[in-house]
């Protein structure tokens, strides 16, 4: 059932995520990427399927045995995704706020629209 | 098909004829080379060369024949009402192009004989009579003919040459032009077309267009050179140089010899082009200059009263004339519609189509990209079938539910809330992070969890730091008109949004239960101790294994924060946000001092904890979970926490080192960890392991892996400090712009 | 001083390397980075031919990263393909760079170092054989490229990049689901490792499979600049420096390289019943681009716009041949591919010089200068533009032209060449079908556009308007432009050498055995 639980809360996510980023507010496209990046790195953590208890740490002897632990790679791959998730939420944010002083409105596309 | 329309267009063939008269503002030595011998002929040269493999078909009688027919008439007639002499000039140049192409698309190998020779011929009098023109024009100052009288008194020489070209253009005999002008009136008589009908109107449209042609030749002569003299002219007219004389002497003596003795003098050339064109099919053909009382010639006969009679007829018109529009012809201005046909295609449709296909506004953009990810994953899911996995489920943790059933609200909530209230939406997506936070520890990664942890930290703060400068949201006044209007397109966005929540849901169920297939994970486990000298598979596979990736991805996080840096360095807040905050006016410095003393102190002291802990996590991130980029994160927020406490100036007057300097260091570091292992013969990013023993602590176990690791470490620093740094200097600057208006 | 088995990696190490140092070094010494920047960017275009050379001659090279032999480490392939691309984005960044040096470079902070990541970038991407690591350095050569279309600041510029980084943060995210997926059912990250499982998968997994590639496609596609995802390209491209943009021509490949290489190598004619998976979508979304591209460069006034809506429309070119699965067809667009990016970058530079002396150009400058006023900021881009040298109209119209000729397909230049032996392999395909029509047609019609279009701007610019003064051109901007038109017709003139060596790259690429062998060292 755990599978169900983090399944619904990856679309969860992403379902709110992929709704603010349509939004035409900069600040809401900034934290849509944000929650939509919290899905994708659940997601590829998922690929190593879910396992509790077993983290990925080894005895410092040799021949342990990879069954009894987590996959690692999906872990490190995710550490990499949110170092660069990480990166480009701050320069999308400075980059919002330039466009905010330059322009003098926060809509994405530098102007309001004409409603 | 497309390739003759070209050659149509080049030629300057109806309908595509307009160019070729407005091109005649050319200087004279050119728009002659151009006119009468390389430009237009290259089309006709083109047609000449296409005639051997499309000659023959219909669609090629048709639309080649009918183009140079309507061409020809027309372009003669048109000739005759021109005031401009060059514009005559090039009018009739159209018409002896329609008259080449009607012959090239009559589909008989004596016509192209007949083409050929025209070709030549009119190359050479049409020449001289541009140049003839051009010293006219050179001589006078004017070319309209309604001015232009009796040079032939002031310049008895250039008229007599231009007379004789102009006789050849006619085609009066014992001139070239006569000769193929007799060859295709002979062949307007005897072809043998798709449409009788047309046949049988061949041979008086023929005679026709030659009426024209001599009208218009003997307009130019005599309204020229002869008459009253010249009055009122710009300048007064006299013989040209000697060098400006020479060429048209040439060409007019070239046609004089050609009318006479054809055989012996083009006779050769021309039997080599025709050959090149028509190769077996090169009937007989001959070249006299008498060929006996027959009906050609009498179709000349009557071209040439016909001519001098229409002449007359029409002079006292001509003389009137406003402008150079022939009567009974629809006064459209060619060019005009050319140049709207062109704006149409080559603009207005484009611009309306990019319009159609293309937006420059980010939502749609968005929009297509999420609905074309969506549509991607989905399609193979219908086609193969998607099902859920064989894994049995296990039992449901309750405490894991409750934790998402928190996170699904708060993601939710965040996304209701971010419009309006962005640092309650800016809380909840926290919250969010946080569950995503426990379900890594709950399955086993606690060094995701850490990184996710403090990355939450520093990411919420660079967002509060920026929402300072963000629009004051004034509450939704929402009109129902307006409501319903958004209605279409917000309900558009959910649906999408679910779709794509829904998709990913439903992947990563389908993933989740379906047994692991054999990965390359296994190896890293196996050997993340005996060869990579870690017990943290993870950071093993990211400091050894697969390190490349992290070498990259510290590079990305250098360029960025090189990026902000920059970008804030022009930062310029907008008015409205420049003044401080209501909450802030209301303080003293006294109260700011109260305020921040107790916490400010507790916030200094915490520091060189801190820091130790940073450089903890940074040592035993081989072992445990920790190391470079965690311990960096940790160390940014000890320098976070010194600037709450002692403000964003007192912070920068005591920042020794430049995080510029750290980024580079950090990346060079890692950089060189990499290449020292060349030293050794092995290739870029392999790990060497030393033991060192320090006094105190025992024996080290020391990779170069963690001087890698360093190296992150110092760039992570570097980064997210030049980040926060710039970013909060944007404080002090808005007040410093506000005093020094 | 490096051994020559280390070559492989030199791409990527040397611009890292001296971007790294530069950053250690301070602003004001600008002199010695440009000599740095200089260095490096030669040291890297003497590299990649060395690399091209030996891949021609041994074959393809694999190395081995922190010695972990493939799948399990990372690994870089260089095979002609790679090699090939990563000397053409050498050539673009010593041209891009010679260019900047004149003045650009002090247009703001730090460009020489974040030139150099781009490069690493680029160099990256051609060269890694495994898809993660192909996404770090996708993201690498964005961060750089964020940066450098921010270069100079200003309001086009920032709302511009606005929407590419949204975009393609986006589309990185895609990217990381379709990876996570093709993981989770092949349990590799390695290409090759990827191509030998793909067979293999069982039918069950095989829409998760499939589904991953999928994403993988959309990914790669933004970037390639595929139609409906290519509207933020014109803009940031014609908005961002000359210099800039003068790289970017080289992106676009980028996406089309990864396109080429995993649905070649992964999904190709061995990969059982995913072979020639979304080949289709692919060629048929590459006709919709080129016809798009086509569009707007007839509807586009400004020239640096044209040139965007070139490469769209090149992009399309490409990802339409790579879709059609052929070849010959493979081989000349290759050749299309080279050439036509040397004459849309050559045409950027041209642009930025064409417009210096003109109004609209000035008013950009002005809008620059006016927030380069900041007390802090000692650099001036205004500064020091140079004397106008005799000629100047002359070359640069000549310049235009040549580039103008490569893009739009017409005889002398390569651009010719390439169109041509696209039609030839088009028509030489074993059952011409509709969509090789279409392309022809298509082809054609995108050829006369860029005809009327480029014809257009030049007339206005170098026939219409003598009174509008000559644009202020130092000598040493024209060094680079002629490097790329030279490197154009050196294609030209060679272009039986060049084509023998792109149909052997097309030949390899359409039998991926011997590259998967390569890397994974199956005997």
């Amino acid at each position: 059932m755990n599978e169900i639980v983090v399944a619904a809360g990856i679309g969860v996510l992403a379902a709110s995520g992929v709704w603010l980023l349509l939004r035409p507010r900069t600040f809401q496209v900034v934290l849509g990427l944000s929650l939509t990046s919290y899905a994708v790195n659940l997601f590829i953590f998922a690929t190593g399927r879910l396992r509790t208890g077993a983290a990925p740490i080894v005895p410092p002897s040799a021949g342990a045995n990879p069954a009894a632990y987590a996959d690692p790679l999906p872990q490190a791959l995710v550490l990499t995704a949110i170092v660069i998730g990480f990166a480009t939420t701050a320069l999308l944010l400075v980059v919002l706020l330039a466009a905010r002083g330059l322009t003098g409105t926060d809509h994405v596309d530098g102007r309001e629209p004409d409603a | 098909m497309l390739v003759a329309l070209g050659a149509l267009t080049k030629s300057a063939q109806f309908p595509f004829h307009f160019w070729l008269p407005r091109a005649m503002a050319a200087p004279t030595p050119v728009s002659a080379y151009l006119h009468s011998a390389t430009m237009v002929k290259a089309g006709v040269f083109l047609l000449a060369r296409l005639w051997p493999v499309l000659a023959g078909t219909d669609a090629w009688m048709w639309t080649v024949g009918t183009a140079g027919l309507v061409t020809f008439v027309l372009g003669a007639y048109a000739a005759i009402f021109q005031h401009d002499l060059k514009g005559l000039l090039a009018y009739s140049t159209l018409s002896h192009l329609g008259l080449i192409t009607l012959l090239l698309g009559l589909d008989s190998p004596f016509a192209t004989v007949a083409a050929v020779f025209h070709i030549i011929n009119h190359a050479t009098f049409k020449a001289s009579l541009f140049m003839a023109a051009g010293i006219i024009d050179h001589e006078t100052g004017t070319r309209d003919l309604r001015r232009l009288s009796g040079l032939a008194r002031a310049m008895p020489y250039t008229a007599t040459l231009a007379t004789v070209a102009a006789g050849a253009m006619a085609g009066v005999p014992l001139l070239n032009g006569f000769l193929s002008k007799e060859m295709f009136f002979a062949e307007a008589l005897d072809v043998a077309g798709p449409a009788p009908l047309l046949d049988r109107a061949l041979p008086y449209l023929a005679t026709l267009a030659g009426m024209f042609s001599v009208a218009y030749s003997l307009r130019f002569i005599l309204a020229v050179f002869f008459g009253p003299p010249p009055s009122g002219l710009p300048s007064a007219p006299h013989e040209p140089p000697r060098w400006m004389r020479v060429p048209v002497e040439l060409l007019v003596l070239a046609c004089v010899v050609v009318g006479v003795i054809p055989a012996l003098t083009v006779g050769p050339l021309l039997d080599v082009a025709v050959h090149a064109i028509l190769g077996e099919r090169t009937p007989a053909y001959s070249l006299a200059l008498w060929h006996g009382f027959n009906v050609p010639l009498l179709m000349s006969v009557v071209a040439l009263g016909g001519g001098i009679a229409l002449y007359f007829a029409l002079r006292r018109l001509l003389a009137r004339g406003v402008d150079g529009t022939a009567p009974l012809l629809p006064p459209v201005d060619g060019r005009r519609v050319f140049d709207a046909v062109l704006t149409t295609t080559t603009t207005r449709w484009p611009r309306a189509a990019e319009r159609w296909l293309a937006s420059r506004r980010l939502q749609p953009q968005l929009r297509w990209l999420v609905a074309l990810a969506l549509a991607a994953a989905l399609a193979p899911a219908l086609t193969r079938g998607l099902t859920a996995g064989a894994v049995a489920d296990g039992a449901l943790d309750v405490g894991l539910l409750l934790a998402w059933c928190v996170g699904g609200a708060c993601a939710v909530g965040a996304a209701v809330q971010a419009k309006f209230h962005r640092l309650a939406a800016l809380v909840l997506a926290g919250g969010a992070g946080l569950v995503t936070c426990i379900t890594f520890v709950w399955f086993s990664a606690p060094d995701l969890a850490l990184t996710q942890l403090v990355v939450e930290v520093v990411t919420t703060v660079l967002l509060l730091l920026g929402l300072r400068w963000l629009p004051k949201r004034m509450p939704f006044r929402a009109t129902a008109a307006g409501a319903r209007r958004a209605l279409p397109r917000r309900l558009r966005d959910l649906a999408i949004a679910v779709g794509a929540g829904t998709g990913l849901a439903v992947l990563a169920y389908a993933v989740l239960t379906r047994p692991p297939a054999p990965t390359v994970a296994d190896f890293y486990v196996e050997r993340a101790y005996p060869e990579g000298g870690g017990t943290n598979v993870v950071n093993v596979i990211l400091v050894d294994f697969r390190a490349f990736d992290t070498l990259g991805e510290i590079t990305v996080l250098g360029a960025v924060a090189i990026a902000v840096y920059a970008l804030l360095r022009r930062f310029r807040p907008a008015k409205e946000s420049t003044e401080p905050p209501p909450q802030q006016l209301q303080q003293t410095a006294q109260d700011v001092h109260d305020d921040v003393l107790v916490p400010g102190v507790i916030m200094r002291a915490m520091f060189a904890p801190i820091a130790v802990f940073a450089a903890y996590l940074l040592v035993r991130g081989h072992n445990l979970p920790g190391g470079g980029f965690a311990a960096g994160i940790v160390f940014t927020i000890a320098l976070i926490l010194q600037y709450m406490a002692g403000g964003t100036r007192w912070f920068e007057e005591r920042l020794r080192i430049r995080p510029v300097w750290l980024v580079g260091s950090g990346l060079a570091l890692a950089a060189a960890t990499g290449a020292g292992s060349w030293f050794f013969a092995h290739p870029f990013l392999t790990t060497h392991t030393a033991q060192v023993t320090l006094p105190l602590l025992g024996p080290l176990h020391l990779p170069s892996a963690f001087l890698f690791d360093l190296g992150v470490f110092l760039l992570v620093v570097g980064s997210t400090g030049l980040a926060l740094i710039a970013l909060a200097h944007q404080s002090v600057r808005a007040h410093r712009a506000e005093r020094e208006p | 001083m490096i051994p020559p088995e280390h070559l492989v990696v030199v791409p990527v190490v040397l611009p890292l390397a001296a971007g790294a140092a530069m950053l250690m070094l301070d602003e004001r010494r600008v002199g010695l980075k440009a000599g740095i920047a200089l260095a490096a960017a030669l040291a890297l275009v003497v590299a990649a031919a060395a690399l091209a050379v030996r891949v021609d001659a041994d074959g393809t090279q694999v190395y081995r990263l922190g010695d972990w032999a493939a799948p399990f480490g990372i690994v870089l392939v260089a095979d002609r393909l790679s090699a090939l691309l990563v000397l053409l984005a050498a050539v673009l960044g010593l041209a891009s760079l010679s260019f900047a040096l004149a003045r650009w470079h002090r247009a703001g902070p730090r460009f020489h170092a974040l030139h150099q990541f781009l490069l690493m970038g680029v160099s990256g991407a051609f060269l890694t054989g495994d898809l993660f690591n192909l996404f770090v350095f996708f993201e690498v050569l964005l961060a750089a490229s964020y940066a450098l279309a921010l270069h100079g600041s200003g309001v086009v510029r920032v709302m511009t990049s606005l929407h590419y980084i949204a975009v393609n943060v986006a589309a990185s995210l895609v990217f990381l689901v379709g990876i996570a997926l093709v993981y989770a059912v092949t349990g590799t990250l390695n290409i090759a490792d990827v191509a030998l499982r793909v067979p293999a998968v069982a039918a069950a997994d095989r829409a998760l499979l499939e589904a991953g590639a999928a994403l993988l496609g959309v990914a790669f596609l933004v970037k390639a600049g595929l139609w409906p995802l290519c509207f933020w390209l014109p803009g940031t491209y014609a908005a961002a420096s000359a210099p800039a943009a003068a790289l970017f021509a080289v992106l676009t490949k980028v996406g089309v390289y990864a396109v080429l290489r995993v649905s070649q190598t992964a999904f190709g004619d061995g990969a059982g019943a995913s072979a020639g998976f979304g080949a289709a979508w692919v060629a048929a979304g590459g006709l919709a681009t080129l016809a798009f591209g086509t569009v707007g460069m007839l509807a586009s006034q400004d020239l640096p716009r044209i040139v965007s809506y070139g490469l769209v429309a090149s992009s399309g070119t490409l990802l339409a041949a790579v879709g059609l699965r052929d070849e010959a067809l493979t081989g000349a667009a290759l050749y299309y591919l080279v050439a036509s990016t040397l004459a849309a970058s050559a045409m950027f530079l041209i642009a930025e010089l064409m417009e210096r002396g003109r109004a609209p150009g000035a008013q950009i400058l002005a809008v620059t200068a006016e927030w380069l006023g900041d007390a802090e900021d000692n650099e001036a881009p205004e500064r020091d533009v140079g004397v106008s040298i005799p000629g100047t109209l002359a070359v640069l119209g000549l310049a235009f032209a040549s580039a103008a000729l490569v893009l739009a397909g017409l005889p002398p230049l390569a651009g010719f060449l390439g169109k041509f032996l696209l039609l030839d392999a088009l028509l030489g395909r074993a059952a011409p079908d509709a969509a090789s029509w279409t392309m022809l047609g298509l082809l054609l019609a995108s050829g006369l556009a860029a005809i009327v279009a480029f014809g257009r701007t030049g007339i206005r610019r170098f026939w219409a308007a003598q009174d509008e003064g000559v644009p202020r051109v130092r000598v040493v901007e024209f060094v680079p432009v002629a490097l790329l038109l030279v490197a154009c017709a050196v294609l030209t003139a060679e272009a039986g050498g060049a084509m023998r060596f792109l149909q052997d790259t097309a030949r390899t690429l359409h039998a991926p055995g011997g590259y998967v062998e390569r890397v994974l060292e199956v005997p």
